[in-house]
């Protein structure tokens, strides 16, 4: 196929998946995240029960059954998806009851029925069917009244033995071992932590005694016990209590506890089709209850247990016995806390209730709260138990502010980056804007398409991919450039150009979609949403920057528009960098010891200022309908809600409609965040208004920061490896340990910079962080690139003169592509909004950083490392004996750059040979190297050996003139002249591959070609 | 957070080994590996001595004395390094003489 007409085929690629992205994006809404349209953001998680481990079969039943309950508060677009081993992400946008929402998508939802009298333990220890005292008949069973506080009842637990189900199957054991015996962390019975001091049950019930302490701040002083209960044995606490008159809940957790015989007679999964309806029947009093039906084994239970309720009943009316005190119960446990205890009228029904009607839970139920339960009880009991970590609640209005914002810093870095583009490159860049463009399209369509939930840090990864995009078309318009300075033809210096630069570009993008990967495996839920847009914008911007702008510019590379000199801005510059890079990397080295010397003792000095998501607590932000209320006057507000300790901290931000307050203080639990909303409501009511708007609050457990943490150090260890071995592999070993000494420098100038600054570090940092060590390996891979190239093209250059030449060479370049990316970098921390600066700053430092290391880090130290090695050794001897120093550049007589002819055809060289290996100059024949040697007339010292066959892999270069960058012939004709044997290192002169024993072949004598060996046919 | 200090510190110092000449062993990479663990080692030792057990300060307890306490054993790290480098280098030459 020719050029021409493969071009045109990819321009119509492009052109239809143009018009599909078209298609997509008018028809396909956008899906918005939380953060960008306002929703509560949970997560929660997951600890196992005696019933079932933490696994992923289990944590999937779970968002079934969650799913159910959302549904059923008919939230629209939910989201509800495991993050991670043990985690559950709930996402649920337009909640206009978000405290009901987040109470009950969690909860267990464990319903137990028990027969009550023979279960009860009494303070012997024993089943006490008969003790009043412990039961709580006749005059208020499982109430308040009659239960013991917390720490007594957890005491009388601890005396019984352990009862264990009749198969030792039915117990659940976290780990291989785990017997009915207590072994490890095995799940056997529960745990308490107890203060015996102040009678005070601190934690618990807890699956497991190392449970007990995560996360547990002890007073200081106190002095715990952890106490075990054994299997079969469980404390449930007294039902709420009410107001007899109105029914009014008075307190609905009442310290007040019963001991019971583990051995429920129904659960749940029993019952079906429960709704919440009234009580209306016969003596109803129509107060909200909860009707239900049986299953066949539901049924069947329930009418034996009922029968002998009743007939326990009839046994225990004794003469001097009243019908009150003979009723015999039935309790209902949800969550352990009992619901209700119903009698079972043994005169009303002697052979127990007849099951085939369904029976209902009635007694201290609101409609909500009924509804509540009806709901819980269809969508059924959750396998695992959940605990919230974190929460967080934007309110719509910040969403959409957040939204504006993001779209305002991502276009302001677009045209800067347009710009820019244009400026520097002009047609090229036209073409590169383009390609931009119908990136941004083809990006917004997929989005749309598979669809990819947009969230802040997607569209900081969205933004940041247009400076990655832009930063491959730089990398191959400075290649296309540099090949017609060259002396090639305009369509000859743009397919090489964009032959060369291609290389450079996948290792780069390579590495970086590895990285987007490993965050996307690892992180967490706000950093995946980030390292997905990165990682499809990636591999986007690969296809539109390298394809579709070699096909456009193809196609008019016999236009005016390109082959004028003006056009491609490829007018020859003067000499090019002529900086002693290596010679000047002492100061820089000394300059970065000095700044990470200064990082690490502000480290020490003010720490790094870690946010709420790595030390837990409850963040509110609002802004005050009240015109002019001071800061203590909110903290008054929060303080008479009973949080006196919270910070209060006035800050200005068009976000919450001019000047808002933050509200720190420690975690609180939803009911009490709203608690806190409803206090500052009321206590700056204006004119009639709520006192608050735009009420937003994040709540995040130790749990959370803890995990956020380990997911960030496994990620960093992971992408190091990764990108090691990467590099290691397209490159050679030695350069992987700069390139992570460079990043490494990056990584740790960061948090210096962070600690002296005193920024917060949150989640989105970590994100920045791990994008740095992709991004900051993009210059230092454009580097190696040309230095991998510049090897074997100079074979008698000392390392450091190939470093130098190489980075004067890809000088212009490496700037150019992180100035590229800092614009859009910039834009973002300038227009973006809180959460978006804060990422572009991590961004910023990180992107700067790393563009220096690669250039004043990563390459001095390869030049120090290679230079170790005896070929380079006897290189660097070689020209400090014949020149008395080792100069910058590889000069010719005239002092001028070496030219270094752009690479012809390179063979692929077959790794692993002991006689000749791949090595620095490896590409050189042996013609070659004789011309060379020739050329500058010098005395070979390989005239009096067997001549040498051409190195496997060797190309025919163009010439000695060009193809090396050799000694200059001041060099050539003092100390080289010498005689080998006059006490000269003869090996001085040679090229590495000579250095190595050579293959000698015996001269053979050629075969026609069409001649067979062996047996003739 | 002291574990990070140290690093840092560490790190920091060896920047300063480009001003020595190249005799380390294995090179400018084997005294970043004396001066990264020597800082961690002789960190853990002198602040597992102030508290009497083993463990790396936290948020609070990194102070600058704490991140000081990188910096003899970051030198000495190298400084081994260096002398394992020099006796290689005499020893090469003491083979090379014959």
């Amino acid at each position: 196929m020719t050029d021409r007409r493969r071009n045109f085929l990819i321009l119509l690629v492009v052109a239809g998946l143009i018009a599909a992205s078209a298609a997509v994006i008018a028809t396909k809404k956008t899906r918005l995240g939380l953060e960008l349209k306002g929703g509560v953001q949970l997560t929660y998680q997951a600890r196992p029960t005696a019933q079932s481990k933490v696994d992923s079969e289990s944590l999937e039943r779970a968002i079934s059954i969650m799913r159910k309950r959302v549904d059923q508060l008919g939230v629209a677009q939910p989201e509800i998806q495991s993050s991670g081993e043990d985690q559950i992400d709930v996402a649920l946008p337009d909640v206009t009851n978000y405290t009901r929402a987040q109470e009950e998508v969690g909860k267990t939802a464990q319903l137990f029925f028990y027969d009550w009298e023979p279960n009860v333990i009494g303070a012997s220890g024993e089943p006490a069917p008969k003790e009043g005292t412990a039961t709580g008949d006749p005059g208020d069973p499982g109430g308040a009244a009659a239960g013991l506080p917390e720490y007594q009842a957890v005491l009388r637990a601890a005396k019984r033995k352990p009862i264990l189900p009749p198969k030792a199957s039915d117990l659940v054991s976290l780990q291989p071992g785990c017997t009915a015996a207590q072994v490890g962390n095995c799940i056997y019975g529960s745990w308490y932590l107890v203060e015996p001091a102040h009678e005070k049950v601190l934690r618990g019930p807890e699956e497991t005694k190392h449970n007990l302490y995560s996360d547990l701040k002890i007073p200081k002083g106190a002095k715990t016990e952890a106490v075990h209960i054994n299997p079969g044995t469980v404390l449930v606490q007294a039902h709420a209590t009410e107001d007899e008159a109105t029914g009014k809940v008075l307190d609905a957790s009442p310290n007040s506890y019963y001991v019971l015989n583990d051995n429920p007679v129904l659960e749940g999964k029993d019952i079906t089709s429960p709704t919440q309806s009234f009580n209306e029947g016969a003596g109803g009093n129509g107060a909200p209850n909860v009707t239900f039906g049986f299953t066949s084994h539901g049924k069947k239970v329930f009418e034996r247990v009922t029968k002998e309720i009743a007939h326990r009943g009839q046994e225990a009316q004794l003469p001097g016995v009243t019908h009150a005190e003979a009723l015999q119960h039935f309790a209902v446990v949800l969550d352990d806390q009992l619901i209700t205890v119903p009698s079972i009228d043994f005169q009303q029904y002697p052979e127990g209730i007849d099951a085939s009607t369904g029976s209902e839970i009635s007694g201290g139920f609101t409609i909500t709260s009924a509804q509540n339960l009806a709901n819980e009880l269809q969508s059924g009991a959750l396998p695992v138990k959940l605990l919230l970590i974190s929460k967080s609640q934007v309110s719509a209005t910040l969403g959409k502010q957040a939204l504006k914002q993001a779209i305002e810093a991502g276009l302001a870095g677009f045209l800067i980056v347009c710009l820019f583009l244009l400026f520097f490159y002009r047609v090229l860049g036209l073409i590169a804007i383009g390609g931009l463009t119908i990136y941004a399209v083809y990006f917004y369509g997929l989005v749309k398409l598979i669809p990819i939930t947009l969230t802040l840090p997607g569209i900081a990864g969205y933004i940041l991919t247009i400076g990655v995009c832009a930063d491959a078309n730089i990398v191959i318009f400075e290649r296309v450039k540099e090949e017609i300075r060259g002396g090639r033809s305009v369509i000859s210096g743009i397919a090489s150009g964009y032959k060369h630069g291609f290389a450079a570009i996948v290792d780069a993008n390579v590495v970086t979609f590895m990285t987007a990967f490993i965050l996307f495996a690892l992180a967490t839920a706000e950093v995946k949403g980030f390292a997905f847009t990165l990682g499809i914008g990636t591999l986007v911007s690969l296809f539109t920057a390298v394809l579709a702008t070699q096909a456009a510019l193809g196609t008019m590379s016999q236009t005016r528009a390109v082959t004028h000199p003006a056009a491609l801005a490829t007018k020859r510059r003067g000499k090019g960098w002529r900086f002693d890079f290596m010679g000047a990397s002492k100061w820089f080295f000394s300059m970065s010891g000095t700044i990470l010397l200064i990082g690490a003792l502000a480290i020490g000095a003010e720490g790094l200022n870690f946010g709420i998501d790595f030390t837990s607590g409850t963040r509110v932000q609002t802004a005050i309908t009240r015109p002019h209320v001071s800061e203590s006057e909110v903290a008054s507000a929060v303080a008479a809600a009973g949080y006196a300790s919270a910070q209060v901290q006035k800050f200005n931000n068009a976000s919450v409609g001019g000047s808002g307050y933050q509200i720190s203080t420690k975690t609180l639990e939803p009911k009490k965040v709203k608690d806190v909303e409803e206090a500052l409501s009321r206590k700056f009511e204006y004119n009639g208004k709520p006192g608050i708007k735009d009420f937003s609050a994040t709540s995040i457990g130790p749990t959370f920061g803890r995990s956020v943490a380990n997911s960030a150090v496994i990620a960093i260890i992971a992408s190091l490896l990764v990108i090691s071995a990467y590099i290691a592999l397209r490159f050679e070993w030695k350069y992987a340990v700069p390139v992570l000494i460079a990043l490494m420098h990056d990584l740790l100038i960061t948090s210096g910079v962070y600690a002296l600054t005193g920024r917060e570090v949150t989640t989105a940092t970590v994100a920045a962080l791990l994008t740095i060590l992709g991004y900051s390996l993009y210059d230092t891979i454009i580097v190696f690139d040309r230095v991998r190239e510049n090897v074997p093209r100079m074979p008698r250059a000392a390392f450091s003169q190939i470093l130098n030449r190489s980075m004067s060479e890809v000088l212009t370049r490496s700037l150019a592509t992180s100035f590229c990316t800092l614009l859009p970098v910039v834009s973002l921390l300038l227009f973006g909004g809180e959460t978006l600066k804060n990422f572009a700053f991590a961004l910023v430092v990180g992107i700067a950083s790393g563009a220096y290391s690669s250039i004043f880090i990563a390459s001095p130290v390869l030049m120090h490392w290679k230079e170790r090695e005896p070929s380079y050794r006897a290189r660097r001897a070689r020209i400090a004996r014949e020149l008395g120093e080792v100069p910058a550049f590889a000069t010719d007589a005239t002092g001028a750059l070496e030219d270094v002819e752009p690479e012809q055809k390179r063979r692929r060289t077959r790794r692993g040979s002991l006689i000749a290996p791949e090595g620095p100059g490896q590409q050189l024949t042996h013609d070659e190297f004789q011309e060379l040697v020739a050329d500058l007339d010098v005395d070979s010292p390989l005239d009096s050996a067997p001549a040498a066959p051409p190195v496997r892999g060797a190309r025919r270069g163009r010439g000695a003139q060009g193809g090396v960058a050799a000694a200059p012939p001041r060099a050539a004709s003092a100390p080289a002249a010498e005689p080998p044997a006059a006490g000269r290192d003869p090996a001085a002169d040679l090229t590495p591959e000579d250095l190595v024993l050579k293959e000698t072949r015996k001269p053979r004598q050629k075969r026609p070609r069409n001649k067979r060996h062996g047996r003739s046919r | 957070m002291g574990l990070l200090a140290w690093v840092i510190m560490g790190l920091a110092i060896w920047h300063y080994t480009i001003w020595l000449p190249d005799r380390f062993w294995g090179g400018i990479v084997g005294a970043l590996v004396g001066s990264l663990i020597g800082s961690i080692v002789f960190g853990l030792l002198i602040f597992g001595i102030k508290v009497s057990a083993l463990r790396i300060p936290g948020q609070k307890a990194t102070n600058v004395g704490v991140v000081l306490y990188a910096v003899p054993g970051a030198l000495i790290g190298m400084a081994v390094i260096y002398l394992v480098g020099m006796r290689n280098e005499r020893a090469a030459a003491q083979l090379e003489l014959p």
